[in-house]
């Protein structure tokens, strides 16, 4: 099939951030800087060259773009200052509004008004839900219990609720995500096998991150800084997630502290602290990594979310174990306010590549696999490949 | 004729009050309309058309900084109002140099000529003042050479000044040149040699232009000759005072791959054939007078006076040419191609000196070989006669150059000269593999893409894609590139890797420019005139522009540019107008002119 070539596309990519594609002359000083590049995921340049030409298909298909951390070495190197690792970041967008059926993460990407709105309103129903509920039936004196304003039983219920919605949604775009990459995108054949032998990737990539760190820190300093926020946000974040879903019942109760237990929660807490100050700080300083320099107006919305969220959980902790009861139980309709939309929120947002990247690792490597099996690289050259 | 005049600007950096322009355009006899569209404007092709129509417009002028941009919508415009579509006329001020200091009222003749439909080029004449006879050539490469020897064989007296202690150029430190693959020294030398002995001909080398004063047609010049210590006429450069002289330094005309004396002659066919002592590195002038002198005692003809004082010279001439060439981009902070760091990363001119016959591996391409100081156990890598051929060579190109970081602008030799880099390579090493790393392949003369064919059938590997990387990983290179046509991500392991070094313009030429009322481009290279119209002539009279100072160009199109200025200046040594100065023209002065070429 002939490819359609349709130029006007970039106009759609630049409402997702890439707005200098047009300037790239196709050297490639990108692609080879780049320290995840190789001879079958070939990028940045390969990508903005598709965009350039408009291959929707091509560039839906592709799984590239999850494989960049934004280092933002082929920015610093780009002789037309065309920017590459930001277009990536664009295109990590573009996808996720791609893979989300509902069309929200298209609208909340495009229309930052319409996301606060948004946020704003179910923050609100929230709030008015769990009020009138805390009244209905119980005692705002009372915090956890026989008849606790919030009892943990029916909290339980509610993440879970809340939590399933948002985990459908990330994977039906995962499906999504699969069915593009490997079916829409593939012509050639993938043993079912691989899909088995590959599986530990996920895991692996979701904790550790780890291909963040072979990224080169550009000299100066020895810590991978973004790559220990993105570790420390990831485990905070994975960790929190199973104490809500799990044990939100026992870490409830009180006031005594359950220390086998709240170690974890104070552990994850800081995890996101040190998340929440590291982004505040880059985003306003903004010189170090190129990757912050250009914030596109979603990630704020994350950022002041989830300062909300952590300093209510702490306050609401504090309250809680100091027995000033009536405030712990306003604190938490609060926290809850921030923690609902901003659980909703991420299927359509830039922090469901938590689970769309790792996915996408797994299926890279699959399909380098099937790719090496299929012995499409016949090398007359006899060149070294990385 | 009914004429609209529309302004619209590019570039929001140039300083220019448009609406001054057009309260004056507006008064001009014929203009029936004038329009300020702003910068950039996002023209309207049906408005535009409606409103040529309405206004029943015959002739339309474009008039901006570069108007050539906006000419399609409004020559379709025209064609759409049913107009002719040769009145749209474009008023372009950068073309005809309405900037720096005299914009407004060059802008307005600019308008004022195209409303008329006269060129700008046939209203501003300047002239007036007598021509004296003889020129002064700034810079002895081979657009000076050129330049001096059409002029001096016309029979007019030439004063060519020379900064270095020979004339050549750059052009004297190749092997051969593209596309014909020629000997450089059999065309050059030749010329060189003509220079030397030329008896309208004063060359003057290690000398340099401290001041001018006058008028176009009679400049006043004071020229600083530093001493060369060595009799010109007397040394036959018999080469004995070397073996004495204790100091090394790097040479500049090896580009600083080989070593030479504190006394020595650039290369054995320099133009003075004589030596010359580097006062900056001469142990008896740096001691002033205090050590060595061995060179004085070695001398057999009794020639060298380390004691030789500089000298001022001043001289009257008529015409200036300035033709002071380029130099190499500073690549030391270009880190990612590991230049400075790994031994065998060369630059272009290194390369160049590498691979000719005169240089010190006796034009052999070999890799550096290292030495250890026995003394100091310091290490350094040299090249040396006996060093070892590579096995592969990786050359790249646009090293600085089409990059917004360092120059924005295209070299225009540099894809060239790698071909040419390449088939040297080939020729002289057996099973040598060399890459080429392009990004666009600049083949743009007479027999150059045939040239860029030639070398790809000599199985070159000739790339699509640039590389930005170059490592070193136990003692091999690496070279990462992507080749973009075959779709795949590379990486070679090379044994020297050759840049494509972008050029800029010789250092100093900015204030010698500054110094003669000629201004710069933005990139630092002498403006011309009028880049279509007149590529020669500068915006003071009897100022003229040759070769690589003006724009990077290759030696066919600079030894073009020097003859034209050659033609030029004897023009006005023989018309009886005389020469002027454009800036000079008053505004009613071209008015007048323009409108007696108008009503012809
Ligand atoms: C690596 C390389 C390879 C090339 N190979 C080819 C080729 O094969 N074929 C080809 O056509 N072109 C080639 N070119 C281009 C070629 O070098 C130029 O076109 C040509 O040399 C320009 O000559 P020029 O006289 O303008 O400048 P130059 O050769 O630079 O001469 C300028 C002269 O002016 C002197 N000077 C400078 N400033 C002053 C001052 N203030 N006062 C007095 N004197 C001054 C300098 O010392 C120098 O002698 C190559 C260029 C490079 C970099
Ligand atoms: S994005 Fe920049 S570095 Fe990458 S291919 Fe385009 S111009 Fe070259
Ligand atoms: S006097 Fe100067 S040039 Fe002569 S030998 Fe000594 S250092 Fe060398």
């Amino acid at each position: 099939m002939a490819i359609r070539v349709n130029p006007g596309y970039i106009e759609v990519l630049d409402k997702f951030g890439a707005e200098d594609v047009q300037m790239c002359y196709q050297c490639g000083d990108c692609s080879t800087v780049c320290a995840h590049a190789d001879d079958i995921f070939k990028f940045p340049r390969k990508s903005m060259r598709q965009l350039q030409m408009g291959l929707e298909e091509k560039l839906e298909t592709s799984l590239e773009p999850w494989l960049c951390y934004y280092c933002g070495q082929c920015s610093e190197q780009c002789p037309r200052e065309a920017d590459p690792g930001e277009t990536m970041m664009s295109l990590r967008r573009w996808l996720i509004s791609r893979y989300d059926i509902t069309g929200i993460a298209n609208q909340f990407f495009n229309s930052r008004t319409r996301e606060i709105l948004t946020v704003l309103l179910i923050a609100v129903l929230t709030g008015i839900y769990l009020t009138f509920y805390g009244i209905s039936g119980g005692s705002i004196h009372v915090y956890d219990g026989e008849g606790a304003f919030l009892p943990s039983s029916f909290i339980h219920t509610f993440d879970l609720t809340v939590g399933g919605i948002m985990f459908l949604f990330l994977w039906l775009g995962a499906l999504r995500m699969w069915y593009f990459s490997m079916v829409k995108g593939m012509s050639i054949p993938v043993p079912w096998w691989l899909y088995f032998k590959k599986l530990y990737e996920i895991p692996f990539q979701f904790i550790t991150q780890k291909r963040y760190a072979e990224c080169e820190n550009n000299g100066n300093s020895k810590l991978y800084m973004p790559w220990l926020v993105h570790f420390g946000l990831a485990s905070g974040y994975s960790i929190m997630i199973i104490l809500i879903m799990v044990f939100v019942e026992p870490l409830q109760a009180g006031p005594e502290i359950v220390w086998p237990l709240h170690i974890f929660g104070y552990l994850a807490t800081i995890g996101l602290l040190i998340g929440c100050i590291y982004f505040v700080r880059q985003r306003i300083v903004k010189t170090k990594h190129v990757q912050y320099k250009k914030t596109h107006s979603t990630d704020w919305m994350f950022v002041i979310l989830l300062i909300i969220i952590t300093v209510s959980g702490i306050v609401q902790h504090i309250l809680h174990r100091t027995g000033y009861l009536e405030a712990a139980n306003i604190t938490y309709v609060i926290h809850l306010m921030a923690v609902v939309p901003w659980l909703l929120r991420m299927p359509f947002s830039k922090w469901s590549h938590l689970i769309y990247r790792p996915m996408a690792m797994y299926f890279a490597e699959i399909q380098r696999e099937a790719v090496v099996r299929q012995q499409k690289l016949v090398d007359p050259l006899s060149i070294t490949i990385k | 004729m009914r004429t609209g005049v529309f302004f619209c600007q590019v570039d929001e950096q140039w300083n220019i009050d448009i609406d001054a322009i057009a309260k004056y355009t507006l008064n001009l006899p014929e203009v029936e309309s004038v329009q300020n569209l702003g910068i950039n404007p996002d023209i309207d092709l049906d408005k535009l058309s409606d409103s040529i129509k309405s206004r029943n417009l015959e002739r339309i002028v474009v008039a901006g900084d570069l108007p050539g941009y906006f000419k399609p919508v409004f020559t379709k415009a025209m064609a759409k109002s049913g107009g002719n579509t040769k009145e749209v006329r474009l008023a372009s001020f950068q073309e005809h140099g309405a900037k720096n200091g005299h914009t407004l009222d060059r802008a307005k003749a600019i308008v004022a000529c195209a409303t008329m439909g006269v060129p700008f080029s046939l209203a501003a004449v300047p002239g007036g003042n007598p021509v004296n006879h003889a020129t002064l050539v700034i810079g002895a490469g081979i657009a000076g050479i050129q330049a001096s020897l059409e002029i001096a064989n016309a029979g007019k007296q030439v004063y060519l000044v020379e900064q270095s202690g020979t004339i050549g150029g750059h052009m004297a430190m190749f092997d051969k040149t593209f596309p014909t693959l020629d000997c450089a020294a059999c065309i050059l030398t030749p010329k060189m040699v003509d220079v030397g002995q030329h008896e309208m001909i004063n060359l003057m080398t290690l000398s340099k232009v401290v001041s001018v004063s006058g008028k176009p047609g009679a400049y006043r010049v004071k020229i600083k000759k530093r001493a060369r210590r060595v009799d010109e006429e007397a040394c036959v450069a018999c080469d004995e005072c070397v073996s004495v002289c204790p100091i090394k330094v790097e040479s500049e005309f090896d580009a600083g791959i080989s070593f030479r004396r504190a006394i020595y002659i650039p290369f054995p066919q320099a133009v003075p054939n004589a030596y010359l002592i580097d006062e900056e590195n001469c142990r008896y002038v740096t001691s002033e007078g205090e050590k060595c002198g061995n060179c004085v005692k070695k001398c057999p003809k009794d020639c060298i006076n380390l004691d030789e004082e500089d000298q001022t010279i001043d001289l009257e001439v008529g015409n200036i040419i300035l033709a002071t060439g380029y130099e190499l981009l500073d690549i030391s902070h270009i880190d990612q191609y590991g230049y400075g760091r790994y031994p065998n990363v060369l630059t272009s001119l290194e390369f160049e000196r590498l691979t000719n016959a005169s240089g010190s591996t006796g034009g052999r391409i070999v890799t550096k070989t290292k030495k250890v100081n026995r003394k100091t156990k310091e290490e350094s890598w040299i090249f040396s006669p006996e060093g070892i051929p590579p096995r592969s060579v990786a050359i790249i190109h646009c090293v600085g150059s089409r990059n917004k970081k360092y120059n924005s602008y295209c070299s225009r030799v540099c894809c060239m000269y790698s071909l040419k880099f390449a088939h040297l390579i080939k020729e002289k090493i057996p099973n040598v593999e060399v890459y080429e790393f392009y990004i666009d392949m600049r083949a743009f003369g007479k027999g150059y893409e045939e040239f860029a064919d030639r070398i790809k059938s000599e199985g070159t590997f000739v790339i699509r894609g640039h590389s930005a990387d170059v490592s070193m990983r136990d003692d091999q290179m690496f070279v990462r590139g992507e080749d973009i046509l075959n779709d795949r991500l590379l990486e070679f392991e090379v044994d020297m890797v050759v840049l494509a070094v972008g050029l800029i313009p010789s250092p100093g030429t900015e204030a010698l420019g500054r110094m003669l009322g000629i201004n710069s481009d933005s990139d630092g290279w002498l403006s011309e005139l009028d880049y279509n119209g007149n590529p020669t002539d500068t915006d003071k009279g009897g100022i003229y522009v040759a070769g690589m100072c003006q724009a990077p160009k290759d030696i066919p199109d600079t030894v073009a540019q020097a003859s034209a200025v050659a033609a030029g200046v004897l023009g006005s040594l023989t018309s009886e107008k005389g020469i002027g100065n454009m800036s000079s023209l008053s505004l009613s002065e071209i008015e007048e002119k323009a409108k007696s070429v108008h009503t012809l």
